[in-house]
């Protein structure tokens, strides 16, 4: 490398350096501020938290949330479309700022992420066609039962089946939903309302509940660190919790009312 | 923003991978080995059969060349069992890829059996070789070791597309890898091993093949 050359290098990583230390500067609250943008990862497969409408647009209990937040933080809103493997490394990519995805709040993921206040609660159900006999845990052996990756299934299907229960990983809930539809598996583990939505779409198929795995609370998470956007989201969480705005969305798309919500 | 790598996740749930990995090899491998015959037969059917049979192969061909893997993965996993066929996660998979590698397969086979000059043909024809003969005697060998280097590009290209068939719970290298970062929580980790090993998944049948090359081909030239 020529003299010149070598200058014009270091001034280069010099610069760089100095770019990321005044970035590092600057928490994601007061970036969000300044831009009038927030990027809200979620999950559009997953109703009735999140889905598309007919137009295409994103829609659902968790996407009538984000939109919420994003107004009264006077931000613009973009979605960052994810599946449930994604709604984590979204986030810890730096691809979205929170995730607002009906993400049950457990312990192994808060060492990954830390959890809002929960602003909904959901059920996780093991259900499948009549014709499939399940009453009890014990009755799992040598079926096969389709969990998606990355849910709060996962984490607890595996835990409470016996040895011997034959567990199917898909990667996304539509198609842990299609092989319970064409008989690939004997039956699902899934939230209770995803159960509601598949029955009602396929009354030929005669889903019936067969056990109640976990009930849980689901909040949005943000990075590690990210103290300021927390705390602003749970100031949010409180004034909606007040107000019935969470409320009102949960029983708009649940059909439920809204269970009385945990802080930590 | 400051991430701190963590590889040591990783190493605790190396047995996990391995098996993904070895799992990933077998199926290439497998579906390999039931594509060829299939690209075979379609690339003599090409040149040699009546009519109805080449349109059919060509219909073949052109279908999967034309389509995604993915959507062929579907087809196979979730749509058959409507038609009463219902195979489990593995051999569907197993049945994508030798399926999807039969029909490129056909494509750079047919390739090599243009490149035989046709007075070879011509001159097997003469000495009494029936049809299936010449192509059995006279023209798969050389064509096989013209359209060699294409084959084996296509079979680490198979290898790679087999990442996909995770979608239908497959338990390849890829599907493990998803499950690991799903409950470790380390995305980034995960996926860079995954890529390494495919890397060397890879250049480890890049070297098989060229021996195997050697082995078949490069010995037996005529003097």
């Amino acid at each position: 490398m020529t003299k010149p050359l070598k200058k014009l290098a270091l001034l280069a990583i010099a610069s760089m350096l100095f770019a990321t230390t005044s970035a590092v500067a600057e928490n994601t609250l007061e970036r969000i501020l300044k831009e009038k943008k927030i990027r809200i990862a979620i999950d559009v497969a997953n109703p009735p938290f999140g889905v598309l409408d007919k137009g295409g647009q994103p829609d659902g209990s968790d996407v009538a949330v984000a939109r919420q937040l994003a107004k009264d933080l006077g931000a613009e809103v973009e979605f960052v479309q994810v599946p449930s493997t994604g709604r984590i490394p979204a986030l810890l990519a730096g691809r979205a700022d929170v995730t607002i995805a009906s993400i049950s709040v457990t312990a192994d993921r808060a060492k990954a992420v830390m959890y809002c206040n929960p602003n909904g609660a959901l059920t996780i159900t093991i259900f499948g066609p009549q014709s499939v006999n399940i009453k009890v845990p014990a009755d799992l052996v040598g079926k096969r039962i389709g969990i998606t990756r990355a849910t709060l299934e996962e984490a607890t299907v595996p835990k409470m089946a016996p040895p011997g229960t034959n567990i199917v990983w898909f990667d996304d809930l539509a198609s842990t939903v299609q092989a319970l539809l064409s008989g690939q598996v004997d039956a699902v583990a899934m939230t209770g309302f995803a159960e509601k939505t598949v029955s009602d779409a396929n009354p030929g198929k005669k889903i019936e509940n067969k056990l109640l795995v976990t009930t849980a609370f689901y909040a949005p998470i943000v990075r590690p660190g990210d103290f300021e956007l927390r705390q602003w989201i749970n100031t949010w969480i409180f004034l909606n919790t007040k107000n019935g705005t969470l409320a009102s969305i949960y029983k708009k798309y649940t059909g439920l009312d809204l269970p009385v919500l945990p802080t930590f | 923003m400051n991430y701190v790598f963590h590889f040591n996740v990783v190493w605790e749930h190396w047995r996990d991978l391995a098996e993904g990995a070895w799992f990933t090899i077998r199926l290439s491998a497998l579906a390999v080995a039931m594509g060829l015959p299939i690209a075979t037969a379609c690339a003599y059917a090409k040149a040699a059969a009546p009519g109805p049979l080449r349109w059919a192969v060509t219909a073949y061909v052109e279908v999967i060349r034309n389509t995604p893997f993915l959507v062929q993965v579907f087809i196979i996993y979730f749509s058959l069992p409507a038609l009463g066929i219902r195979i489990e996660a593995n051999q569907a998979a197993l049945a994508a890829m030798a399926v999807n590698f039969g029909a490129y397969g056909t494509e750079i086979l047919r390739s090599g059996v243009e490149a035989i000059p046709h007075s070879q043909v011509d001159a097997a024809r003469a000495l009494g070789f029936s049809r299936l003969q010449v192509f059995r005697y006279v023209v798969l060998f050389q064509a096989l070791k013209v359209v060699y280097p294409a084959l084996a590009s296509q079979f680490i290209l198979l290898m790679l597309a087999s990442s996909i068939v995770s979608a239908i719970s497959a338990v390849e290298l890829t599907a493990i890898t998803n499950s690991m970062q799903s409950t470790t929580f380390r995305p980034f980790e995960f996926y860079f091993v995954a890529m390494g090993l495919y890397l060397a998944i890879a250049l480890a049948f890049r070297v098989a093949l060229g021996g195997l090359y050697w082995v078949v081909f490069a010995r037996k030239r005529p003097a």
